[in-house]
């Protein structure tokens, strides 16, 4: 179930060097993934696939071209032709610590993150949360932005978690300290009912709301070190079994790597129970996905990097602040 | 982090972004608008036919223009019905290919899932709409070029897509909605905008003002645009997402975005002139006075089915 990908010995599964070879042949002229083959580089797709391809040229070139979108106010922007301070900022400080970059640029990158906050924490709304206005939140935490001026979400948050405690390794200051307590608190406080997380709205008019299984995925990399999430790798299990989305097992056994799981893997156990040639079916599987995800590049990034021997790891949060290629 | 987002849109409805003009050189004041209702009692009975019955009514000429076809898909619940029905946006695809369309293409950003092919699964439209990824674009994954002035935003991002289509058809379901009364082709305008630059939610149309938005994408894409409005099973209640299937058996059609919606409205017994963001646009960017709406097809009062509001909008019931 192993095939060599590379000159220098390195063994990878089918699942992920197809996943390899389909970002290889996606790169773009300039370093960077658009979101399909063919398009413009953005941030999130090159992002990604610049952590799968970590300690590898494909990935200097993408960093190389993070790197020069870096705004003068320490965050990261949204594309080359997009100047809009990005969540995606997280991934790149993620990246920067991975690489042992900790300069200045990084540090910039972390003070942003640091500063940056949901609308909802802005001192009108808790103002008009303390007088009965605005009802159902806690303004005593503080949870991230998709971009600035909008209110915070579960997925920029996971992803502003992660980098700020890798960044605590070496940069522990008392106002990232609070950062992390309170954007933990919020995780905990939009979780949905039925154990999961949603886009970050546990209820909409009194009436709960459905977790997702990407979003709960998210939550859980992001609240890697807690312990009291009961019920939640039991749903994050039956979600991975259920969705039809590959970007949403891929987030699925991150998650669960991180938390030191085995995850199930849906396409092995259908193919297992099928009866039939295991190698011909996940070679079928692995076919019909990439199809499924029509040369996503973000979404097959995702996918290396959930992959057993992919560079998952370089979201793990609890011992080492190093990325480690693969191998 | 969803409390913000109501009370943003709440706010919005003391607003517009429209200045302040005397009503009479506004530029629909005075003007009539067709909009074409036909009966579709369900998803199987001679949609194509009843699509291009209404189509014909409203004059629509598509020879030889790029065609975007924009569908609701915002979320999936197999116990409701969320979203604009396949067989509306399959047959939709056909009719505008055979009337003479360059080229017809689907594109909708979800406003809540980053995956929008699962999401095009688990509607069907993946599985029963022929070569689906061959037509499809995710418009929240889109590349983008920039617009100056939406509301109060210098400038505002779009994808490539939409900028470049001739005519964008507004293939909307027909709902209740729970911050702005009802949901139709004006507000099914949401999925046009990026996730990718204004994340999921699309929380930037929020602090804008629900209202506001709704307005400026009409203003902004209403001119090239087409509505088909998917009525044959509604929702009402808690909508857009949490509420229940109500059946309207109709499809409502025009080139005036507003003069549509109004239309629905009246359909669904909600008074379009209570409804904030359908007031705001009135006589700028359409017309919403029924007696300025040259209705073709079908007559309204005999279609007019109550759809449950929601106490909160239980002011905008039609007398």
């Amino acid at each position: 179930m192993v095939s060599k990908v590379s000159a220098d010995g390195t063994f990878v599964s089918p699942y992920l060097k197809t996943r390899l070879d389909a970002l290889r042949a996606a790169q773009n002229a300039d370093g960077g993934w658009g979101y399909f083959p063919g398009k413009e580089s953005w941030l999130e797709p090159t992002a990604y696939a610049a952590m799968a391809f970590a300690g590898e040229p494909e990935g200097e070139r993408a960093w190389k071209l993070l790197s020069s979108w870096q705004l003068a106010d320490g965050s990261w922007q949204t594309s080359g032709k997009v100047p809009i301070s990005s969540w995606g900022t997280s991934l790149c400080v993620t990246i920067a610590i991975g690489r042992n970059e900790w300069n200045d640029p990084t540090r910039k990158g972390v003070q942003w993150l640091v500063q940056s906050a949901g609308e909802e924490s802005a001192w009108f709304q808790v103002v008009a949360t303390k007088i009965g206005l605005i009802k159902g939140r806690n303004v005593a935490l503080k949870s991230w932005p998709w971009k600035p001026g909008n209110s915070g979400w579960v997925e920029p948050t996971a992803h502003a978690l992660v980098a700020l405690k890798k960044a605590s390794v070496k940069w522990p200051g008392a106002d990232l300290r609070e950062r992390v307590r309170m954007g933990e608190g919020e995780l905990a406080d939009v979780r949905s009912s039925d154990g999961g997380w949603n886009y970050g709205s546990p209820a909409a008019l009194g009436v709960d709301l459905p977790s997702y299984p990407e979003t709960t995925a998210l939550a859980l990399v992001g609240l890697q070190e807690k312990k009291d999430l009961g019920g939640a790798f039991e749903l994050a299990s039956k979600m991975m079994l259920d969705t039809p989305s590959p970007l949403a097992r891929a987030w699925l056994k991150i998650a669960m790597r991180l938390h030191g799981m085995n995850p199930p893997d849906a396409d092995d156990a259908a193919s297992k129970e099928s009866g039939k040639n295991l190698d011909k079916e996940l070679g079928k599987e692995l076919s019909k996905e990439l199809g499924k995800a029509k040369g996503d590049a973000m979404v097959t990034a995702v996918e290396a990097l959930s992959a057993v021997e992919g560079n998952w790891s370089s979201m793990r949060t609890a011992e080492s602040s190093s990325t480690g290629a693969r191998g | 982090m969803a409390a913000a987002a109501s009370v943003a849109g709440v706010a919005g409805f003391r607003g517009g972004s429209a200045n302040r003009v005397k009503p009479e050189s506004l530029p629909y004041a005075g003007k009539t608008v067709p909009v074409a209702v036909v009966k579709a009692d369900s998803y199987s009975q001679d949609l194509e036919n009843r699509m291009r019955e209404g189509i014909r009514e409203c004059g629509l000429d598509v020879r030889g223009k790029t065609v975007l076809l924009k569908p609701n898909f915002v979320e999936f619940d197999p116990k409701t019905c969320i979203n604009t029905d396949v067989a509306v946006v399959a047959t939709a695809l056909e009719v505008f290919r055979s009337l003479g369309a360059a080229d017809v293409r689907i594109g909708e950003g979800p406003g809540h899932r980053r995956d929008t092919y699962a999401m095009a699964e688990l509607t069907r439209y993946r599985t029963e709409i022929p070569k689906f990824d061959a037509v499809f674009t995710d418009l929240n994954r889109d590349d983008v070029s920039s617009i100056k002035q939406f509301a109060d935003r210098p400038e505002f991002f779009f994808p490539n897509s939409v900028m470049r289509a001739d005519l964008i058809v507004s293939l909307a379901k027909m709902k209740t909605h729970h911050w702005a009364g009802a949901t139709l082709s004006m507000k099914n305008y949401f999925g046009l905008v990026p996730g990718s630059i204004y994340g999921w939610p699309k929380n930037e149309l929020h602090y804008i003002g629900i209202p506001t938005s709704i307005v400026e994408l009409t203003r902004v894409f209403g001119p090239k645009s087409f509505a088909i409005v998917d009525g044959i099973v509604g929702m009402e209640g808690n909508g857009p997402i949490q509420g229940t299937p109500k059946k309207a058996g109709v499809m409502v059609m025009g080139s005036n975005l507003p003069a549509v919606d109004a239309t629905c409205c009246r359909i669904m017994g909600i008074d379009p002139l209570k409804v904030g963001y359908l007031q705001t646009a009135a006589d700028r960017y359409g017309v919403i006075e029924e007696s300025r709406i040259e209705q073709r097809g079908e007559r309204i009062a005999p279609l007019r089915t109550d759809f449950q509001l929601i106490k909160e909008y239980s002011q905008l019931r039609l007398a």
